[in-house]
């Protein structure tokens, strides 16, 4: 059983619009990234007259580290804190890798900073580097806000123990994802000692302020994305579970209603993350794409059934109420340059494509589908999709395994032989990570610039 | 899109850290020009050798003299004495060797090494058993303290009232966010010959803090003669508390 969400109103009216580039905000905020650390530094230099000894240049480097950390710690954060000029104009994906880079190097530098304060403490109190546990027990003890340092350090270790790839894979995901939330106590209890034993913050009462600043509109972001948004969003837009489909053999469809869903400004190519009030299900979100242009009474995704949470999608009842946080994702019509539009899908990433192709601003001939499958079965809305290339006069390709089991050929002369004019399309790319990177890297073979490659990974 | 490479991303970032950490250290003065505050840690030998002779002088009749330091292979060591009327009083080491092993030994030896020297009254000690480095290298220092008081001797007897000038002042307590301090300087012919904190903050981390920086404030405040001294690098309160206690003493001993 199918059902078409296709042609309504709100769609057409999208497919209307000017094609308005808008540039990533990634370097700027780089930029500021890299100002705000060369501004820590200078804190350092500034309060710092000159090194006497060896015990200075490690106490020194201990407190560069410390002062590092501190800064970057509040940027971890401020990665996750789901604010939307990340989320939608860089890209959930991106600014997720740069939280999990940003947080590794982190973790780093406050071990870096421990080992280099404690020697520095130990060699100022005429012992040796052997004693530097006894040192850091002394530290941890003596010292105001260290006990509260100490723990936040362990519930940081943990935490970085666990996000470790092979670790992190053998988890289930909520567990993982619970022990990360720890994140919030870890910097909270660490936040401390940086002011109370800060050899910086001690002296420059403007470095003080600057840094309950940093710490302070961080915490008021969390406060406000993580938590008062989702609870407006839904409080204002009641969403529930209106029907299940099984589109596919493992694949199904879930439909939501709601009320005004079209004012929540979600965009084909996004998604949200869902939490469906059944039993099991309650206490875990996952993010899943919208597979069809939001309407106004409306939303859909479409979901592979691969793990427990997307298994367990099947049996949900009509009327199950649903906490939807989002919109997120910057693969959107906003990404593209020109007129000319090839998507292409790899197996359930045909969800994010299906509602772009029924969007995408362009006349007929601009738009070009390629779906790949393991067999025609396994194609998925193909008669929505059918339909839109019908009515918008698009090009829609499939690309299936043969009987006797062999893959398609996607290569960059076959693409230049489907699609003469490949180099001059925007390219829209979503599916499985070996099926994303070889298509990436047969589409840089066509000639298509990789800057014109829009593409979303959750890959770490 | 593009492949990545996390350890090649990895080596680089640790690389250019720890060459931006190592750069910024070598960038930063090693000392402070025109002030002995620095050279407490590194090279306290001139300083304080520089000084012993002033303090010799000054203090033949009844003060203190600071000999010079003897290198060890522990470290150095230096031995001051208090004298009262050409009796040596007290005896202590201002240098040690310090660190690991060392530490127990110094605390061992020393004190006994100071019981002996105001005992004999002169370098003839016996060296203390286990500790053979640091014995030479005190006997060594104490010689040459002994050298001072004698060479100040002749002079000391017409400048009976010449010591009198030298005049001790307190300075009035600072207060600072970790504890008390007081400053204590003698002032002799209008020159500052020693300064000594009577008060500093103690207890944890400041007594780490305390026993680091105040004797490189004294040495610069005999330095620069003046309270315009540089602050101490990670002992900024206690050195703020000993400038105002240092000018409060230091305006004292001019009015």
């Amino acid at each position: 059983m199918t059902t078409t969400l296709a042609g309504g109103r709100a769609a057409r009216r999208q497919t209307m619009r000017r094609i308005r580039p808008r540039r990533s905000p990634a370097v700027p905020l780089l930029l500021a990234l890299w100002a705000g650390a060369a501004g820590v530094l200078w804190l350092w230099w500034d309060n710092t007259p000159s090194i006497a000894d060896r015990t200075g240049q490690i106490l020194a480097a201990g407190r560069i580290t410390g002062l590092l950390a501190g800064y970057l710690m509040a940027l971890v954060v401020l990665q996750m804190a789901r604010v939307p000029a990340l989320e939608r104009r860089v890209g959930s994906d991106r600014v997720a890798r740069w939280h999990a880079m940003t947080g590794r190097y982190t973790l780093c530098l406050v071990l870096a900073h421990i080992f280099l304060i404690m020697w520095g403490y130990a060699l100022q109190a005429g012992k040796g580097l052997g004693d530097i546990v006894q040192q850091t027990v002394d530290s941890v003890t003596q010292l105001p806000d260290m006990g509260k340092a100490a723990i936040g350090t362990g519930l940081l270790l943990l935490i970085g123990l666990v996000s470790i790839g092979g670790i992190r894979r053998r988890m289930p995901y909520d567990t993982w994802y619970h022990v990360h939330l720890m994140t919030y106590a870890a910097v909270f209890l660490t936040f401390w000692h940086q002011i109370s034993t800060g050899n910086e913050f001690a002296v420059e009462p403007l470095a003080k302020t600057f840094w309950y600043g940093l710490y302070g509109s961080v915490t008021a972001l969390v406060i406000w994305y993580r938590i008062l948004t989702p609870i407006r969003l839904n409080l204002k837009h009641r969403m529930r579970v209106e029907a299940v489909i099984e589109e596919t053999p493992g694949i199904v469809s879930v439909l939501i209603g709601g009320r005004k869903l079209h004012r929540m400004g979600a965009e084909a190519g996004q998604f949200f993350r869902w939490r469906f009030m059944a039993p099991g299900m309650r206490f875990s979100s996952h993010p899943y794409s919208l597979s069809a242009a939001p309407r106004p009474d409306m939303l859909r995704i479409t979901v592979k059934a691969i793990g427990d949470h997307s298994t367990r999608l099947r049996e949900l009842r009509p009327g199950t109420r649903v906490w939807a946080e989002g919109p997120y994702g910057a693969l959107t019509a906003s990404r593209r340059s020109r007129g000319k539009v090839l998507l292409v899908a790899g197996g359930v990433g045909i969800t994010p494509m299906r509602a772009l192709f029924e969007t995408l601003p362009g006349a007929a001939g601009d738009l070009t589908l390629l779906y790949r499958a393991n067999s025609t079965q396994d194609l998925a809305l193909w008669n929505e999709l059918a339909a839109i290339a019908d009515e918008r006069g698009a090009r829609l390709m499939y690309a299936v395994n043969s009987p006797d089991g062999a893959r398609p050929d996607i290569s960059a002369e076959s693409l230049q032989r489907k699609i003469p004019d490949i180099d001059r399309h925007d390219v829209f790319l979503c599916g499985p990570p070996g099926f994303a990177q070889s298509v990436y890297e047969a589409l840089r073979g066509a000639g298509v610039p990789a800057r014109r490659i829009h593409h979303e990974s959750f890959e770490m | 899109m593009k492949k990545s490479h996390p350890v090649r991303r990895a080596v680089l970032a640790t690389a250019a850290t720890v060459s931006g950490i190592v750069l910024l250290l070598t960038l930063k003065p090693a000392s402070d020009p025109g002030s002995a505050s620095a050279a407490g840690g590194a090279a306290p030998p001139a300083a304080a050798a520089g000084q012993s002779p002033q303090g010799g002088a000054q203090a033949a009749g009844s003060g203190t003299v600071t000999g010079e330091v003897a290198q060890t292979q522990y470290g150095p060591v230096q031995v001051r004495l208090t004298v009262s009327n050409g009796k040596i009083t007290q005896a202590e080491a201002v240098q040690a060797p310090s660190g690991g092993r060392s530490t127990q030994i110094t605390a061992d030896a020393v004190p006994q090494l100071n019981q002996a020297t105001v005992t004999a009254g002169s370098a003839e000690i016996d060296a203390v058993s286990g500790a053979t480095y640091t014995s030479t290298g005190y006997k060594q220092s104490l010689q040459s303290a002994l050298d001072q008081v004698q060479a100040g001797g002749g002079g000391a007897a017409d400048q009976g009232s010449g010591s009198a000038q030298a005049r001790t002042v307190t300075g009035e307590v600072a207060q600072t966010q970790y504890g008390p301090v007081q400053v204590r300087v003698t002032v002799s012919g209008g020159k500052v010959t020693q300064a000594e904190a009577v008060q500093a903050p103690s207890g944890g981390r400041s007594s780490q803090i305390t026993a680091d920086a105040v004797p490189q404030l004294n040495q610069a405040a005999v330095a620069a003669g003046s309270a315009d001294i540089d602050a101490v690098s990670g002992a900024t309160y206690t050195s703020t508390g000993y400038q105002q206690s240092l000018q409060s003493a230091l305006d004292q001993a001019g009015g």
